[in-house]
Order: C-alpha cells, then sequence, then structure tokens
C-alpha cells in the first residue's frame, strides 16, 4: 500500500510540472498533503501515540488544508497571474523530469544497505530534484514558494524513511513546513504580485525631469 | 480454436464506432444514427471504384491494402483467455508493435506520394506521435515480460496474476497507458480530432484525402480494426487466465463496448489539445510506464 501511494506521489510530481494553472499547482500540493498523511498513517508504526496524532494532524490540516488554501487565497488577493509561465517548454519539462526519476533511481540503487527502504529515497530524492527545477524555471515567486513546498515534501518523505528510529527528523521536517508558512505571509503581508522588480519598475515610469 | 479471439475481434470492429458515435450523439442529446451506420459507409465506399491522381505513383495504390493487412497480421498474435492467437513466437510483442509500424509508414509515404502539402504536414505529425508513443507501449509490455519471465504476448497474459496493492496499482497504470496509446495511435480526441475538416489542424484525416472508393473504405475499416484490437489488448489484460470459455467471451465484449463507450465520454467532454501540447502529453505517457517498472521492480524484490 505504501508504495502504491509513494507512486501516486510521483505521478503528481509529473503532473505539476506539466500543469498550466497556479490553482492546479495548490491542488496537487493539498494532494500530496493527503498522500502523505496516508503514508505516515501506515508506516510510523512503532512511535508514541502523542507524537503520531501530532504529525497525522501536521500532515492532513497543515500541509494538506491550510497552506493550498491560504496560496489559493494570496494568488486571488495578491492579483496574481492565473498562469505558471515557464521558461521552458512543457515537454522539455516532462522529459527533465522523467530523466530526475530515473536519475534518482539509478542513484538509489547503488546504495547497499539493508536498513533503509529503496523506495522512499527515489521519491525523495525526485521530489527534491523537481522542487528545485520548478524554483529555477519558473518565474513568480509563488510558484518559487510551491517548488519549494515541494522539495519540503521530498524531505518528509525521506523522513518517513527512518521515523520509526528517529522521531526527531520528522520533527525537523515540519520545522520547514513552517519556515514555508513565514515565506507565504511574507509574500501576503508584503503583497509581492508577479515577481519583486516588477514594483520598483513601475515607479521608474512616474519619474519626472 | 485459436482462431476465436480473431473471430470476436472481427465481429467487434463492425460496431466499435458505431458504438463511439452513438455514445457522443447521446451525450449531446440527439439520438444519432444506428450502431452499424459507420459499417454502411464502408460498404458503401466498397462497392465504388477509386479515382487516382496523374502525380501519384504505385506506392499510393499498395498502401491501403497494405495497411489493412498488417493491422490483420497484427491481430493474429493477439490471444484470447486461456487460447494463444493463430501466431505466437517468444518475444511476438516486439514483431506486432513493428508490424503496425510497417503499415503507417507505408500510409506516411503514400500521403507524401501525392506532392499534396497538407498531406505531407499531416504524415509528418503522425511519424512524430508515433515516435512518441512507441517507448510507452515497449516500456510497458518489457516490464510484464520482466515480471511474468516470459517473452510472447500469450504468456505474458496467462502468467499475469494479481494479488497485492501494488500489483493493482500496475494494472490501474498499465489500463490507462494502453487506453491513451489506443487513442494515440488512432488519432482520437485529445490528440486530434476526426470530424475537423481544417487541413491545418488534422493529422490522421488529412493524410487520406487524396484517397477515395475502395481504399477510403479499406482505411476507415482498418480504424475500426485497430480500435477492437486495442481493446482486445486491454481486455486480455484485465481476464485473468484459467476462466471458463463462455464466461471469457461475455467479459471480453463487455470490456470492448465499456471501452468504446469510454472513448465516446471522452470525446464529448474533451477538446483536442493546441498542437504543440500533443508531444509532451504524449511523451508523459513514457514518464508514466517508467513508474510501472519501477513498480515492477518493486514487485519482484529487486528494489525495495
Amino acid at each position: 500500500m505504501t508504495n502504491t501511494l509513494l507512486i501516486t506521489l510521483i505521478i503528481s510530481l509529473i503532473y505539476m510540472v506539466v500543469a498550466n494553472r497556479l490553482y492546479t499547482y495548490a491542488a496537487i500540493l493539498s494532494f500530496q498533503g493527503f498522500v502523505l498523511f496516508g503514508v505516515s498513517f501506515i508506516e510510523l508504526t512503532e512511535i508514541s501515540l502523542t507524537n503520531l496524532i501530532f504529525i497525522l494532524l501536521e500532515t492532513v490540516v497543515f500541509k494538506a488544508i491550510v497552506i493550498p488554501a491560504f496560496l489559493n487565497y494570496v494568488i486571488k488577493k495578491n492579483n496574481i497571474t492565473r498562469e505558471a509561465e515557464p521558461f521552458l517548454s512543457n515537454f522539455i519539462s516532462v522529459g527533465v523530469v522523467t530523466a530526475i526519476i530515473v536519475a534518482s533511481f539509478l542513484l538509489s540503487n547503488t546504495i547497499q544497505d539493508d536498513q533503509l527502504k529503496r523506495i522512499f529515497f527515489v521519491v525523495s530524492l525526485s521530489a527534491l530534484f523537481t522542487g528545485l527545477y520548478i524554483i529555477v524555471t519558473r518565474r513568480k515567486i509563488i510558484t518559487h514558494v510551491m517548488g519549494f513546498l515541494v522539495i519540503e515534501n521530498g524531505v518528509f518523505v525521506l523522513s518517513l524513511a527512518v521515523g520509526n528510529e528517529m522521531p526527531m527528523i520528522i520533527n525537523t521536517g515540519i520545522m520547514l513546513d513552517i519556515f514555508v508558512s513565514v515565506l507565504v505571509l511574507g509574500i501576503f503581508v508584503n503583497r509581492i504580485g508577479d515577481v519583486l522588480k516588477e514594483h520598483d519598475a513601475e515607479q521608474l515610469q512616474q519619474l519626472r525631469d | 480454436m485459436s482462431s476465436i479471439g480473431l473471430i470476436l475481434i472481427v465481429t467487434i470492429s463492425l460496431f466499435f464506432s458505431g458504438i463511439v458515435i452513438r455514445t457522443k450523439s447521446v451525450l449531446s442529446g440527439r439520438k444519432g444514427p444506428g450502431i452499424f451506420q459507420p459499417l454502411k459507409d464502408v460498404w458503401r465506399l466498397f462497392r465504388k471504384g477509386a479515382v487516382y491522381s496523374e502525380t501519384t505513383s504505385l506506392i499510393f495504390r499498395i498502401a491501403p491494402s497494405i495497411y489493412f493487412s498488417t493491422v490483420l497480421m497484427a491481430i493474429f498474435f493477439i490471444p484470447f483467455g486461456s487460447y494463444p492467437g493463430l501466431l505466437s513466437f517468444r518475444g511476438d510483442f516486439v514483431f506486432f508493435a513493428y508490424v503496425l509500424a510497417l503499415g503507417k509508414f507505408f500510409m506516411i509515404i503514400s500521403a507524401m506520394d501525392t506532392g499534396s502539402s497538407f498531406e505531407g504536414m499531416g504524415a509528418s505529425r503522425e511519424a512524430l506521435y508515433s515516435m512518441l508513443a512507441e517507448p510507452a507501449f515497449f516500456i510497458l509490455m518489457g516490464s510484464f515480460a520482466l515480471l511474468t519471465g516470459y517473452t510472447s504476448f500469450f504468456e505474458i497474459f496467462n502468467n499475469l496474476h494479481f494479488g497485492s496493492h501494488t500489483s493493482y496499482a500496475l494494472g490501474t497504470l498499465a489500463t490507462f497507458v494502453l487506453v491513451i496509446v489506443a487513442m494515440v495511435e488512432n488519432s482520437r480526441m485529445p490528440v486530434d480530432d476526426p470530424r475537423t475538416h481544417l487541413e491545418l489542424t488534422m493529422i490522421h484525416e488529412v493524410m487520406i484525402l487524396d484517397n477515395s472508393g475502395f481504399d477510403l473504405g479499406l482505411i476507415l475499416y482498418t480504424t475500426n480494426l485497430k480500435f477492437a484490437m486495442y481493446g482486445a489488448l486491454i481486455a486480455n489484460f484485465l481476464i485473468p487466465s484459467g476462466m471458463a470459455l463462455h464466461y471469457a467471451i461475455g467479459v471480453f465484449i463487455g470490456i470492448q463496448i465499456l471501452f468504446a463507450v469510454m472513448v465516446g465520454i471522452i470525446e464529448s467532454f474533451m477538446a483536442r489539445f493546441r498542437m504543440n501540447h500533443n508531444p509532451q502529453y504524449i511523451f508523459t505517457l513514457s514518464a508514466i510506464s517508467i513508474l510501472l517498472f519501477l513498480g515492477v521492480l518493486l514487485m519482484l524484490g529487486r528494489f525495495d
């Protein structure tokens, strides 16, 4: 069952790269939150009950509902363009993400360790690099934050792989979540639209001599 | 007994596109033509003579027949339940794919043969999309060959067992990939709109603009046959091995009708993609097949 959920997570990554609208991005992030909830519910069998309840609540409330809803609210409130506007065409993106998945697959195949479940390693590495790719190829600040959220989901998956032995690492992943929410709040409070520079460039037009 | 698959596929192909058209008309609130109307059209075309342009050569005349015969040849390899196809040997899925590619190649060069610029454009698109869909099919079949340890259609389908969660996920993914490959190979809705009559946006339809009479009828019928062939592949995938014959026939026909209705529903509710969105859409299939390969490695325990 865990394998099925993790494969679904990778498919959602591929979909995210070809998606056009920002609302789709937020919906995919919420979907990934639910998938992570399922994975942690199945995998974390040996940690204490309070810690488990905290983690499950964090994934389902924070990752799956609050952050995507807030992202949608920010997009609407700040009048951000609804399209993703990538620098590269989607066709190249699909190729790059496929290459990322295959490469992380080959890389994790070289690990000779019986303790680590390698599927977690594949999924988290591909999520990490896909998030990085989304950050690099998109123009708008809000898509950078979304790419960071994908990276953070990848870190969470990796922490789940060793979660039963080291519950502290999961808490570190959750710390990243709080960091992201601060970033989104920053965008909201400072009313950043599409890009940072846009605001300054508009002021230059008002110059008189 | 091994010809039962061939007989069933040919029977289904007679009313496959009829069901698709009927579904589309019911969904758009019309009564629509009868289920056998496409077949009647083909029969009308069969009784006509063909007109050949003076600029075309022999290739243009033989291409439709070759197209038809390659699809028929490919159907010979498709097994039915616990019976193998008419022909079956190790590695026959590679032969299957390239027999289909041969037919497609002849359609492409016959379109180029007419000297019409529109047809050349359609031919180029068709070649590109087939090229992008090919790795998806091979990674899919290769994964299942790895999973079962056999390399012919009959043995692969006969030794495929569903049991764990991962295998259900793989089954869903494989059915999805096969359905979309069938839509791409037949130039149906999300990639190509069979109803448009604007040469700039057509793919398959533009390639056969110069064909008429008997040849056109043959090409139209081959399209139906090809759809039924992919439906049979999907059905084979879903019918468990060792099912009694009469049940298997019922399930087979049910899956084919379901497939046709699904094609109709997809065509009713989806618009055609813009031309430059198509390659990425088709290439996504290959990405998903690679995930399928990963899942197969997981199931085999070579990777955990």
